[in-house]
């Protein structure tokens, strides 16, 4: 049997291996090699169950119910389940009413989805820059991108943490533009009481099992303001032979996750706090920014490198960045750069050949720009000096395991003499000096 | 295929932990590939989560795309909408204007439980650069498969998909050593590992005749 049940518990914390060698110097790691699998999603007798009692139902009763119960929860107005993130993105633009050769604003620091959606609707996607707090869209950076052809605005919740919905709001309702969330990192996020996927005229958002409301397998769920905007998605997939259903398998599976999703919620957001609080004491290291009023969803979690504050400021920060990632990736720490690139200058809209022949870019030259990293600092700025964890900080079994990540950040912290040699022994090019990644 | 079956398979897979398809450590999906494969006779498949997907990658895998046009006579509605929808006009059978067209861009058949054991016969009559088999009747939700023979297609099939194989094999890097490979639009086309698996059972079922255990005697 092929099981994910762990093979041993990892041993609780022990402040003696704080002050040890730094394993990739030699020293024992703080999460040993055999321990470092971390599971997601938690598959529980409830899920099977769950999977073997829709067999006996109609496959469209168990996807219809799960988007009932989800669309509920959300508390959106309306909703259409899909196959995928992209797949509900792309719905919930064509709800919002964006037509051939539209441009829709969207940031250049997302997933590649967010703007492949709005290529797929036959629309432009409009990059621009990123708040530096936040990582989320840049409202004015938006404003200034703001044409005539303009039909959209698409904020992503990036890793989590709504958007500036009210100046965005503002500035959609200023220029009668449609606000549609990209809410895939973003599940029970909210500013308010009000959750992430009901704040726009429409939203998309992305199920897939990688996600902190995992379905089985692939899924997503676009969200719509008005009967209006849900019926345009609605006939737009029926007219044009589209086929973006979702399997009754993932919805079953969904159905069962999402009872206990507050239950994860808060698992998540303790550990992310137990976290933040250790890594606001290293002096290296600080952890992400929430704006008052606003619940972060911690699909990930983007930690902050401040070399300046363990002396390390005479070096570029980019370079300290990699040193710290191979000394936390030697500790057992899985920490990433989740996107090294703006994602313009990703190879599909670096070539742009959209569905074939520049197909829709050929509609709209006048929005196509051939983009630089450099046009974009704030996003340059964040991936030179920023670190991602993902699924570390979702395991709510293992509280031992946030610990464990806690004390690597501080081990590594104390020892700013190794990151200068590493710095000094490499040489480390910008994020975005290598081949664009897409995770 | 029997609900204790669906019920053994469901529950394997969910043991394993393992149901997202950008998972390195998934057999299911590369599973079902080979079956699909070894009982077509193609040497490679692409595997995506509808039918109107599956005609999208056996099109953008021939790089026909916006503009172009296709001879494929014999198209249901929802499929000529859903080329129509890509950018690409159908042809009829034959001549068109006096111009004669091209081969058949792809063939299709669709499979239900009743004639999922044709799969080999069908496949060794197709003639086409692609074969897109529709899966959706077997009863696990859309899904669905390109077969070819043509490595050049396969590429470009799996580069529409977000995440696809080739993502995976990279490690999610987009470099491209030739830049005909270059994605233009992507979608998430992929299917779930546990729709694969009970795709894959089923498949197997079919191919072979159904044994009674010796207890059941």
């Amino acid at each position: 049997m092929i099981t994910d049940f762990p093979a041993a518990p990892l041993p609780l914390p022990d402040e003696a291996e704080l002050a040890a060698e730094l394993a990739a110097f030699g020293g024992g790691a703080m999460i040993p090699k055999e321990m470092r699998r971390t599971i997601f999603p938690v598959i529980t007798k409830e899920d099977v169950f769950n999977l073997m009692l829709a067999q006996r139902a109609l496959p469209e009763r168990v996807v219809a119910d799960f988007a009932e119960s989800y669309r509920d929860y959300v508390g959106a107005n309306h909703a259409l389940p899909t196959a995928s993130g992209t797949s509900s993105l792309h719905l919930a633009l064509i709800g919002a009413g964006v037509q051939p050769g539209d441009e829709v604003i969207v940031p250049a620091f997302t997933f590649i989805a967010t703007a492949q959606a709005v290529v797929a609707a036959h629309a432009i996607p409009v990059f621009v820059d990123i708040d530096p707090r936040t990582y989320c869209m840049d409202p004015q950076a938006a404003a200034a991108a703001i044409t005539s052809r303009t039909r959209a605005i698409m904020p992503v919740h990036v890793h989590g943490l709504p958007a500036d919905v009210p100046a965005l709001r503002a500035l959609c309702d200023q220029h009668g533009l449609a606000l549609v969330e990209d809410a895939s990192h973003a599940h029970s996020a909210k500013i308010g009481s009000a959750t992430a996927g009901s704040l726009g005229d429409a939203a998309g958002q992305s199920l897939m099992a990688d996600k902190n409301f995992p379905l089985g397998g692939e899924g997503g769920i676009a969200f719509f303001a008005t009967e209006e905007a849900y019926r345009r998605a609605a006939d737009y997939v029926e007219r044009h032979g589209i086929d973006y259903r979702m399997s009754w398998v993932a919805a079953a599976f969904g159905a069962s996750q999402l009872k206990r999703l507050p239950y994860y919620d808060q698992v998540r957001a303790r550990n992310a706090r137990l976290l933040g609080e250790i890594l606001d004491g290293t002096g290296l290291f600080r952890a992400p920014y929430v704006p008052e009023g606003h619940v972060h969803a911690y699909n990930m979690y983007r930690i902050t490198l401040l070399p300046e504050a363990v002396g390390l400021d005479d070096l570029p920060v980019h370079a300290v960045k990699e040193a710290v990632h191979e000394l936390l990736v030697a500790e057992g720490v899985p920490a990433r750069e989740w996107q090294n690139s703006p994602i313009p200058c990703h190879l599909p809209f670096q070539h742009r050949a959209g569905f074939g022949n520049g197909y829709p870019f050929s509609l709209n030259p006048g929005a196509v720009r051939d983009h630089r990293p450099e046009d974009f600092p704030v996003t340059v700025g964040m991936l030179d000096s920023t670190l991602v964890l993902c699924r570390e900080l979702r395991s709510p079994v293992e509280y031992e395991r946030a610990l464990r990540y806690a004390d690597a950040f501080a081990k590594v912290a104390r020892r700013p003499d190794a990151i200068r040699k590493l710095v000094a022994d490499n040489d480390y090019r910008r994020p975005y000096e290598k081949a664009a990644r897409l995770g | 295929m029997e609900l204790f079956d669906t019920a053994t398979v469901l529950t394997r897979v969910l043991t394993s932990g393992v149901v997202m398809s950008i998972e390195k450590s998934d057999r299911e999906l590369p599973g079902l590939e080979r079956l699909l494969t070894k009982q077509t006779g193609r040497a490679k498949a692409v595997l995506l989560n509808s039918r109107s997907a599956a005609v999208h990658a056996a099109l953008a895998g021939q790089g026909i795309g916006h503009g172009d046009r296709i001879n494929r006579p014999g198209l249901g509605r929802q499929d000529l909408a859903f080329v129509n929808w890509l950018g690409i006009s159908v042809i009829e059978e034959g001549v068109e204007g006096g111009v004669e067209e091209g081969p058949v861009a792809f063939d299709h058949l669709a499979l239900d439980p009743e004639n999922a054991h044709q799969l080999g016969e069908w496949a060794r009559r197709s003639t086409a650069p692609a074969l897109v088999v529709d899966l959706t009747g077997l009863g696990f939700g859309p899904a669905a498969a390109v077969l070819t023979d043509d490595a050049d297609l396969w590429a470009r099939a799996e580069r529409l998909k977000i995440f696809g194989a080739y993502d995976l094999r990279t490690m999610w890097t987009q470099e491209e050593a030739d830049s005909n490979l270059v994605p233009g639009v992507q979608f998430n086309y992929r299917l779930s590992p546990l729709v694969a698996a009970c795709v894959r059972m089923a498949l197997s079922q079919a191919a072979r005749p159904h044994t009674t255990s010796g207890a059941t005697k």
